[in-house]
């Protein structure tokens, strides 16, 4: 009996498991593989932090670019504040409805490093969009995006 | 700029462990020492010489901040005093970090933002010591405003008449402006002042709106004995110009003007405030970040209302967090550089007054992360105090 309700908790956890993909630290190691060019389509990273003021409507609206193209678009958020704060990162996240795409967050306890290797022509700003297409091509921009660069993106 | 081979022995500096728990003395040596800390903690720390050239660091260790000290530069801080008794939310990240000023009687001051793990909300906390250190009264909230707001990127000084001077950023306005459904750009840079040696604080006033949300602020002291503080505002549609005003006593109105003009537009966070140091003439030297042509840090000499003198270009990419100090014609530049290695702090030098300067040069590294780095005077000798995630550690600038 018991082993029926395990199994009947497992297969209800699976599917919310799987929408709420647990907090990674992002470590120096970590971002080849993050910027490698995805096999199709242009995987969009959407780089925030605890403190930035415009990244709650910035990743909202990448939400919505790749919810209307989910073959051409995938989602990663990356917080520049240390994985030390994950409980903050994680909670912020589910604040803002952010919670369903993989997410991760900075392995080393300043940001400065990790920027660089991400974008060396990147201060550190955020809002913070990186897009890496499938052709091998970038664009990074700063800032909350205007109307002028979602088309850019789009 | 590659940091291979630039690893060397630095006669005067020295790390030691921040972060762990518990409060035991702490491990240190007259060398470079790596300790692991962890990459967990935060790196905000501030430390500062006393008139008695005492080397003084305060830190936050989970929810306290912490105060150690040394008799000087080659000798190991000693066990950290609790400033805060009761356990708080020290906010020690980004740009945040505790800081330390002295009174003319020798009162030690400390001052950290509270800010609690959720929302957006903060305090700017205060505690004195009368007796060297050895012992803080209760902490004490500065802005008397208790609206839930934001605040925080805390300045502290002591003017020259002995009054201590204290300014942040303050998200009231915004949150008000908001319940209102009206728009407002950034927040507001709020400030205040004590004339009882830090017992009390004036209410603030505020000296500008539309700051920028998330920079340092800076306080220096004039040759008057005055203080003014540099800023990053919000100028236009969001161009992140920096502001300077001398912070008036009293009910004096205040004549803040902007004083870069690089015409950044961005609607960001940079989390990037500017230094200022002001020589014995008056002369403003600052320095500040922007990223309107890529990421870049500029030396300048403020001429508020117009573009500031001797512009330099000091730092592009990779290039963070600066810091100037001035003794008579001997100005500094301290900032840190990073490559894919890791960390190295840079320095640079001026004996005219900040019209020429010698060549970068290295002077520490870090394969792990680092705080922003400060410059330190010890009379006419500048060191370079540097938080990393192997320990902090101070630089003597003329052994390199």
């Amino acid at each position: 009996m018991r082993r029926w309700i395990f199994l009947a908790l497992l297969t209800l956890a699976i599917p919310a498991l799987a929408q709420t993909p647990m907090l990674q630290p992002l470590a120096a190691s970590d971002i080849p593989a993050l910027l490698k060019p995805p096999a199709h389509g242009t995987r969009i990273i959407a780089i925030w932090a605890l403190d930035c003021a415009y990244c709650e409507a910035n990743m909202q609206t990448l939400a919505k670019v790749v919810e209307a193209q989910p073959d051409r678009y995938q989602l990663v958020t990356v917080a520049t504040d240390r994985y030390a704060l994950h409980a903050q990162i994680t909670a912020r996240l589910t604040t803002m409805h952010m919670n369903a795409y993989p997410a991760r967050a900075y392995a080393e306890a300043s940001p400065e490093h990790l920027n660089f290797l991400l974008n060396p022509q990147w201060g550190g700003e955020t809002p913070r969009t990186e897009l890496i297409r499938a052709d091998g091509s970038r664009l990074g921009i700063s800032g909350e995006l205007t109307p002028a660069q979602l088309r850019r993106i789009r | 700029m590659t940091m291979s081979g630039l690893h060397r022995t630095h006669a005067l500096s020295w790390a030691f462990l921040l972060g762990c728990s518990g409060l035991a003395p702490l491990a240190a040596s007259a060398h470079d020492m790596k300790m692991d800390m962890g990459s967990g903690s935060a790196l905000g720390a501030s430390a500062a010489f006393d008139a008695h050239g005492r080397l003084w660091l305060v830190s936050a260790r989970g929810e306290h901040v912490v105060l150690q000290h040394a008799a000087d530069p080659g000798t190991p801080l000693g066990t950290p005093v609790v400033v805060n008794a009761k356990p708080e939310a020290v906010y020690a990240t980004g740009e945040n970090r505790p800081k330390i000023v002295f009174g003319p009687a020798g009162e030690v001051y400390v001052q950290w933002t509270e800010k609690p793990a959720a929302g957006w909300v903060g305090d700017v906390r205060f505690a004195r010591s009368s007796d060297g250190g050895k012992t803080f009264a209760a902490p004490i909230t500065v802005n008397h405003d208790t609206a839930l707001a934001t605040r925080g990127f805390d300045s502290l000084a002591v003017a020259g008449n002995g009054d201590v001077v204290s300014a942040w950023i303050d998200g009231r306005d915004s949150v008000a402006a908001k319940a209102a459904g009206k728009p407002y750009a950034g927040f507001a840079l709020y400030y205040t002042r004590s004339t009882d040696g830090g017992r009390s604080f004036a209410p603030e006033r505020k000296l500008m709106d539309h700051s920028c949300e998330c920079c340092r602020t800076t306080l220096a002291q004039l040759p008057d004995g005055g203080i003014a503080t540099f800023f990053r505002g919000i100028y236009g549609e969001n161009i992140r110009d920096h502001a300077y005003a001398v912070l008036p006593a009293g009910s004096h109105p205040a004549h803040t003007q902007r004083a870069t003009f690089n015409q950044w537009q961005v609607a960001a966070c940079p989390d990037h405030g500017p230094g200022l140091a002001i020589d014995a003439h008056g002369v403003r030297h600052a320095v500040w970040y922007e990223a309107k042509g890529g990421p870049t840090i500029w030396y300048g000499q403020l001429d508020p209302g117009h573009v500031p003198k001797h512009l330099l270009r000091i730092g592009g990419p990779g290039a963070s967090h600066a810091d100037v100090a001035v003794h008579g014609n001997t100005v500094w530049l301290a900032w840190n550089q990073v490559d894919p290695q890791g960390y190295a702090l840079m320095l640079r030098r001026s004996d005219d007054g900040g019209v020429h300067f010698a060549a970068p040069r290295n002077i520490a590294t870090s394969t792990r992360a680092a705080g922003s780095p400060q410059l330190l005077l010890r009379g006419a000798h500048a060191y370079a105090a540097w938080n990393t995630a192997d320990g902090f550690r101070l630089i003597d600038t003329e052994a390199h």
